[in-house]
């Protein structure tokens, strides 16, 4: 059980969400978007996304400081258990509030505003369930069992496990004893993993950072190395001959 | 440009703030590609294939003309792209033929429906495979197991009442299973066996509307049908489009402008047609022609899509159209006839119209009242055609004068080169009015009273021969009410006298018009006219046309045209747009789709006739036709229902009559040839000593039921059924939600009337169709049909003047099969099953008295003689209808159908009385199409594929085919004596192909098939031919009709045209007033006007259920009602209710709309069954589309025949099957609705 829950289920997770993109990418280029409402509300909209997107990148930020940073390293700068604990729960408390605030303002949005809760699909709807369950569970680890509980190392058997999948060492025993809730919390972001592709957020993949930088009108010129493909001939090109002709 | 951009940037011409300068320099590090030195633009080489989806999304690898062979006079061209086999989308076609530099052109033609068309292919509503409903399908199959044999299978199901019960009852409920398709083939070809064995062909039938939209589909099931004897039906008088005053006033089915036509008109009314709902891809000429600074008027009820491009709108109530355009005909009368003689009108109507011919005026009982034309009969003359040539006098000397042009010049040996408009120097005298006449007071009807009433006027009149005479220009001034000093009886004091009829004050309180604009309207209409030449314009349609009286108000419509020389002019005169197809190969076509190529005459029937008997809706007239009556008719309609007229008009041979008689007649033939006798005598003696009857007198006997129907090409029960719920129940024998009982019903004077009504008439209902209609689920079996986008046809329309191709984009899908090719498999199927059970019979064939031929002078006069009564004696062809013996090899139906048989070069072909001879055409169309081998067939051009049947009708037609087209106008000028060939000159070698028409549309030709000239370019224009050649109307007269004297139109006083307002529903069936509130709080519920329009998103069924459409519109049924009525009854926008009234029940949504006029709903026209329809309340059953709240009335002077212009031909005289007239009981129901 202990295999199957933490090394083929991530496994399986993690290649659903690697070939899951590429195939998304090859055939529904049309269908790689945020789907954005913001036609039909832009009010809340303008208030609940900022917070939830930018809270979350912190979020983000804040997994990549506990999990792929390994204890040692931090110790080795001399950052104390304690301190590091100091500003991960607070730090994390903090993005994981202005997430969660975000994410309400949203959900009440997609609910009582007619025309957004009618473009919510059940992709949609299962999408949701999971994205709010994923940081739910990971605000009960930060501030729940971090905060208001005693405080749990998870750097000492979470992270390690999970580097581990990616060192293809895999350890799933490093789970074994480890608090439920984060137990619940990994399968249920391997959940959304497994899922991502097929869902609107694959747009994380098409944020457009570049815009920042990038003048507003592009000239694509033709890679003369590197001829177009086409699968279809061009408009001028085709022949609208009449069905006599081709009789 | 790179100077420039420095420069720019030297200066300083940077981005909106330091910040994002500083961010783009800082971009230049990331990326490769070129920066401009203003920061604005980046130029990178390569990256393109980021968009290359977005490219392939709208790439295509092959483009396919094709066209939408939907019932819309559209007719547009389109470019279908088809990606990977797969149909993409559509796309206008752009290149139509240019119609000159001084108009705008055709291009651009379309509108959303046609664009959302490729939706259909793939939907869920495409039909994929045969089907069979379940029950037939196992009763059928375990029958043909036991008795080997398809056709004892068929007859064993059928025969066996119970098990006819289980499947009829099931129609209509589901349960359909896939079938193969030699399967379903098979029980179709076996039920056809069988009903023509057992009862007859004529107890088949075909219903297929408008040849135009696809023609090649429609002759190939026509062409079945035909060839087994079976009747194909009417459609253009179902449909209640036909505008019935066009042959009575014409003695034309419909000819009128196109659409770049009314660019050229200077004033334009629209009476009744929404121009830019429903001719939307022609509606851009009308709004064009303002800028050329043509005035635009719209008569509607309602604030309609057309009212906003008018200059002014006359918000005539519903049905009352005739009551203003009377009062327009007084005041044109009045002032540019009486106070002023306007000399380029009183030359029109005195060449081209009625108006100064002799009437005679009669003595009766009460007073005098206007009689039948004078003819050369009454002068004495005894020469052929003596009683059909019209008199009138000579203005000079005083003197009768019989001038060429009347009936009676046209099919005799002495009319040869006769038959023309010449007057040859006579000036026809107008009016009698003048110090030799002497006044009479004429009695006239008048309808606008709650009783009807009569009107005493006087006209001038003068004995000839014996005969106290007047014309038809006095009687014309009588009845508008247009006095003249010295003439008594009771006139108008003027325009403000509101009292007398036809006074713009008079019109006031019925039409809502105000009496000064309807003056003025007036007068601008006929001065247009008379300062250019006729240029004024009335464009009608459905809303005007769709009553029960809708003759009337055409006629006085038409009267407005002629009175102003508009008609026969471009840019003038009526343009009747619902319905109005034109077939412009129209003689190709109709050889081909009556197999008049194999034998003749085909059977053809009047549909609304053969509904409203095969229904039983007659059974549900509480009212005789007296109820229509004149008050000073005769009392001819004493007594008699609907029914009994029809059984009349049958027995006359004024109407086709099919099913016949009460036998089969292909055993009426063999036992004539058994007694050694001449079949049609045998026929006449046993009508006259009473063992055989017409079937139509006994509707409801088992042997005189309609069996087998197929329908193609049309949704006859989601779109035209009126008197759905009654279909359902008589006919089909399944559910419906009929509200009334036929105890009221009038019980016939000679038609036999059945205490118990049968259930569930037809055997068999076959439909084909590419997407699921009310028709198909209704269904026996169901075969899955091509869409318009999957097969080779042609298309043409009025609108244009071009014929261009339907092509398929990809092989019919799935299995679906053209209409082409799936006759032709029940054919053969049914020559196979015939081989044995039919053989080679003869058949009796009952034709009625045609239009355009000899028989049209059959009943001199329009006496109704009966010879059952013993008025006359029964002779065929004459007092009767002719009864022709047919020969039909059964058997060999499968290959005649699939060859062009050999009676087209035995005896040419002909349209509207004008035969060819295609020799020529028959050697091409061997060489083109191919010779068939072996057979009955043998040495014979081959229709074997649908493209040998485009080509075949495009090479038999004038219009497509100069040599035809001269040689058809060679044989016009021997009978009128003028010069006609010209016409045609110009194209005599050029013959439009098949091939030509898929490479582009391309312009017709001028021909003696139709009336119009489009001689070296000039846009079309009806019956320029008449007025430019002199060439005769249709007619008794030979001109237009003012003036009808069929008895039968004095019996309805309608000789001349008249106000008739719509029907009192309250008095005909106790339906509520009009207005009337009942119950009361949350019950409360209104009685309206119901109206059935066309709608903006949808052609009749087709579209309405397309995604594309449903999103643009409400979707689902609705009706509009006014805020007034909606406020009366509690209810809101969007609501549910529920519209009731003796025919069925409806429930919809309600859109409340403030362009609804208080005391009207509209139900817009065939909203389908097949989209969100729930339980009624009422019944518990699924509630009726929007022809169960109508039925059929037959108005009396629809049935007339055999008498010039108002003889039968198929679409162009009969009743029609009017719905306008209704009102229904409206409330709001439970919101919660179950489906």
């Amino acid at each position: 059980m202990t295999t199957v829950l933490w090394m083929t289920v991530p496994y399986v997770a993690l290649t659903s969400f690697v070939l899951g993109h590429v195939w998304r990418y090859r055939h529904d280029q049309f269908g790689w978007t945020t789907r954005s409402s913001q036609l039909h509300e832009s009010r809340l909209l303008r208030l609940g996304s900022p917070m939830f997107h930018f809270g979350l990148l912190a979020v983000i930020g804040g997994h990549v400081l506990g999990i792929a940073v390994p204890a040692s390293w931090t110790e080795a700068l001399g950052v104390s258990e304690f301190a590091y604990h100091l500003v991960s729960v607070s730090a994390g408390t903090l993005s994981g509030l202005v997430t969660v605030a975000g994410l309400a303002i949203l959900l009440y949005r997609r609910v009582t505003v007619p025309a957004v809760r009618k473009a919510t699909t059940t992709n949609d709807k299962i999408m949701y369930v999971l994205l709010t369950t994923a940081i739910a569970t990971g605000m009960l680890n930060t501030v729940g069992s971090n905060l208001i509980g005693g405080g749990y190392d998870y750097r000492a058997t979470v992270s390690p496990w999970f580097r581990g999948l990616f060192t293809i060492h895999p350890r799933p025993e490093l789970m074994v004893g480890t608090p439920v809730s984060f137990q619940v919390h990994n399968l249920v972001v391997l959940a959304l993993l497994a899922l991502w592709p097929y869902t609107r957020l694959v747009h994380v993949f098409s944020a457009p950072l570049g815009y920042l930088v990038r003048p507003y009108v592009v000239y694509r010129g033709r890679d003369p190395r590197r001829p177009d493909v086409r699968r279809y001939a061009r408009a001028w090109q085709t022949p609208s001959s009449t069905p006599a002709a081709r009789r | 440009m790179t100077e420039t951009t420095d420069s720019r940037a030297a200066t300083g011409a940077g981005m909106d703030t330091g910040l994002t300068d500083s961010l783009l320099r800082l971009g230049r590090h990331f990326r490769r590609g070129e920066t401009s030195a203003d920061l604005r633009t980046l130029h990178q080489i390569g990256g393109r294939s980021a968009d290359v989806f977005y490219r392939d999304r709208w790439a295509y690898d092959k483009v396919v003309r094709s066209t939408h062979g939907v019932n819309c006079t559209g007719s547009c061209s389109w470019k279908v792209y088809v990606k990977d086999g797969i149909i993409t989308w559509e796309a206008q076609q752009t290149d139509y033929p240019s119609i000159g530099p001084d108009k705008p052109e055709y291009e651009p033609r379309g509108c959303p429906r046609g664009a959302s068309f490729s939706w259909y292919t793939y939907s869920p509503a495409r039909v994929r495979y045969p089907y069979v409903r379940g029950t037939l399908l196992e009763l059928y199959r375990e029958a043909k197991e036991r008795l080997k044999d398809p056709v004892l299978a068929w007859a064993d199901v059928v025969d066996d009442a119970e098990k006819a019960r289980r499947y009829k009852s099931a129609r209509g409920k589901g349960g359909f299973v896939r079938a193969e398709w030699w399967e379903a083939a098979e029980i179709v070809a076996a039920a056809h066996v069988h009903t023509i064995k057992r009862y007859g062909p004529d107890r088949v039938a075909g219903f297929s509307p408008i040849p135009a939209m696809s023609m090649v589909s429609h002759a190939a099931g026509a062409r079945f049908i035909s060839l087994v004897g079976g009747a194909m039906l009417s459609f253009y008088d179902w449909y209640a489009d036909l505008p019935v005053a066009s042959p009575q006033v014409f003695g034309d089915q419909t000819d009128v402008p196109e659409s770049a036509d009314w660019f050229d008109a200077g004033y334009l009314i629209m009476w009744g047609s929404n121009v830019p709902v429903t001719r939307t891809p022609d509606a851009h000429y009308m709004t064009e022609a303002r800028y050329r600074g043509q005035k635009v008027i719209v008569v509607s009820p309602d604030y309609g899509d057309h009212t906003k491009f008018a200059d002014e709108w006359l918000p005539a109530r519903p049905g009352t159209d005739a009551a203003l355009a009377m009062a327009m005909g007084h005041v044109i009368l009045k002032e540019f006839f009486v106070d002023r003689q306007t000399p380029p009108f009183v030359d029109y109507v005195k060449r081209y119209t009625d108006l100064p011919f002799l009437v005679t005026v009669a003595e009766g009982d009460e007073g005098w009242l206007p009689g039948k034309f004078l003819t050369a009969a009454d002068l004495g003359e005894s020469g052929e055609g003596a009683a059909a040539k019209t008199v009138l006098l000579d203005a000079a000397t005083g003197e009768p004068v019989v001038p060429r042009g009347s009936l009676g010049h046209r099919f005799t040996e002495s009319g040869q080169g006769r038959w023309n408009l010449d007057l040859g120097g006579v000036d026809p005298l107008l009016s009698l009015h003048g110090d030799h006449a002497e006044p009479v007071t004429v009695r006239l009807p008048r309808f606008d009273t709650t009783e009807p009433g009569v009107l005493c006027r006087g006209v001038p009149t003068r004995m000839v021969h014996g005969r106290r005479v007047t014309t038809v220009f006095d009687l014309l001034l009588a009845q508008y009410g247009v006095g003249r000093p010295g003439l008594p009886g009771d006139w108008p004091t003027g325009y403000d006298d509101a009292a007398q009829p036809y006074t713009p004050a008079w019109q006031e309180p019925i039409t809502g018009v105000p009496a000064a604009a309807a003056e003025r309207i007036a007068r601008e209409f006929a001065d247009n006219a008379e300062r250019s030449g006729g240029r004024s314009m009335i464009l009608m349609g459905a809303g005007t046309n769709h009553w029960f009286h809708s003759d009337q108000i055409y006629r006085s419509f038409l009267a407005l045209v002629m009175l102003t020389g508009c008609q026969g002019v471009n840019g003038g005169g009526w343009a009747h747009y619902v319905g109005q197809e034109k077939c412009r190969p129209i003689t190709g076509w109709s050889t081909l789709a009556f197999g008049l190529d194999w034998s003749r005459p085909p059977r053809q029937m009047q549909g609304t006739v053969y509904w409203y008997l095969a229904t039983d809706q007659w059974r549900y007239d509480p009212f005789t036709a007296e109820a229509m009556a004149s008050p000073l008719a005769k009392g001819r309609f004493a007594g008699r229902t609907a029914a009994d007229n029809i059984a009349l008009a049958s027995r006359l041979g004024w109407m086709p009559s099919y099913p016949t008689f009460n036998r089969n007649p292909l055993d009426l033939a063999d036992e004539a040839e058994r007694l050694g006798k001449d079949a049609a005598q045998h026929v006449v003696d046993g009508l006259s000593t009473g063992h055989l009857r017409f079937a139509c007198e006994d509707p409801d006997a088992p042997e005189n039921f309609p069996r087998c129907l197929t329908v193609w090409r049309a949704n006859l029960l989601g779109s035209s059924a009126k008197g759905n719920e009654y279909f359902l129940r008589h006919l089909l024998g399944t559910d419906s939600n009929l509200q009334t009982s036929d105890h009221a019903g009038v019980r016939p004077a000679e038609v036999t009337w059945r205490d118990e009504a049968p259930v569930g008439k037809l055997d068999l209902l076959l439909s084909l169709d590419f997407r699921m209609t009310s028709t198909t689920l209704f269904s026996d079996v169901v075969l899955p049909a091509a869409t318009w986008y999957e097969k080779h046809d042609l298309s043409s329309t009025d609108m244009h003047p071009y014929v261009h191709a339907f092509s398929p984009a990809i092989s019919p899908p799935w299995e679906a099969k053209t209409d082409f090719e799936a006759f032709h498999r029940i054919a053969r199927g049914f020559s196979w099953l015939a081989e044995k059970h039919l053989g080679v019979r003869r058949d009796i064939v009952a034709v009625p008295l045609q239009h355009d031929t000899a028989d049209a002078t059959a009943q001199p006069g329009g006496r109704v003689l009966d010879w059952k009564a013993g008025e006359c004696e029964p002779i065929p062809g004459r007092t009767m209808p002719r009864l022709v013996v047919v020969e039909r090899d059964y058997a060999a139906v499968g290959e005649k159908m699939a060859a062009l048989g050999p009676l087209v070069d035995r005896l040419g072909v002909t349209t509207k009385g004008v035969t060819v001879h295609p020799d020529a055409e028959v050697e091409y169309l061997k060489a083109a199409n191919g010779v068939i081998p072996s057979g009955i067939a043998a040495g014979r051009p081959s229709l074997a594929r649908d493209t040998h049947a485009a080509e075949a009708i495009l090479a038999l037609s004038g219009t497509t085919n100069g040599r035809l087209a001269t040689e058809g106008f060679r044989a016009l000028e021997r009978r009128t004596g003028t010069r006609l060939a010209d016409l045609a000159a110009e194209n005599e070698g050029k013959r439009i192909t098949f091939a030509d028409t898929q490479a582009r549309p391309v312009p017709v030709i001028t021909s003696p098939e139709w009336s119009g000239s489009e001689t070296g370019g000039r846009r079309y224009a009806p019956f320029t031919i008449n007025t430019e050649r002199l060439k005769p109307w249709h007619t008794l007269t030979g001109r237009q009709h003012f003036y009808l004297d069929h008895d039968w139109m004095a019996e309805l006083g309608e000789q001349l045209p008249i106000f008739r307002p719509p029907l009192d529903m309250t008095a005909l069936f106790d339906e509520p007033g009009v207005g009337a509130l009942e119950g009361a709080g949350g019950h409360k519920a209104i009685t309206v006007r119901y109206l059935t329009p066309h709608s903006k998103w949808s052609i009749h069924s087709a579209y309405q259920d397309n995604l594309h459409m449903l999103t643009l519109s409400r979707g689902g049924q609705t009706i509009w009602m006014s805020d007034v009525d909606a406020a009366k009854i509690g209810v809101s926008d969007n609501d549910w209710i529920e519209a009731v009234n003796r025919n069925g029940v409806v429930v919809a949504r309600a859109i409340v709309s403030h362009r609804m006029p208080e005391g009207t709903v509209f139900m817009y026209h065939a909203q389908d069954r097949a989209v969100d329809v729930p339980r009624t309340e009422r019944t518990g059953k699924r509630g009726g589309i929007h022809n169960a709240l109508t039925r059929l009335m037959i108005k009396p002077s629809h049935l007339i025949g055999g008498y010039a212009q108002q003889s039968f031909a198929l679409n162009y005289h009969g009743p029609t099957g009017n719905q306008r007239d209704e009102v229904t009981t409206i409330r709001r129901r439970s919101q919660e609705v179950q489906y």
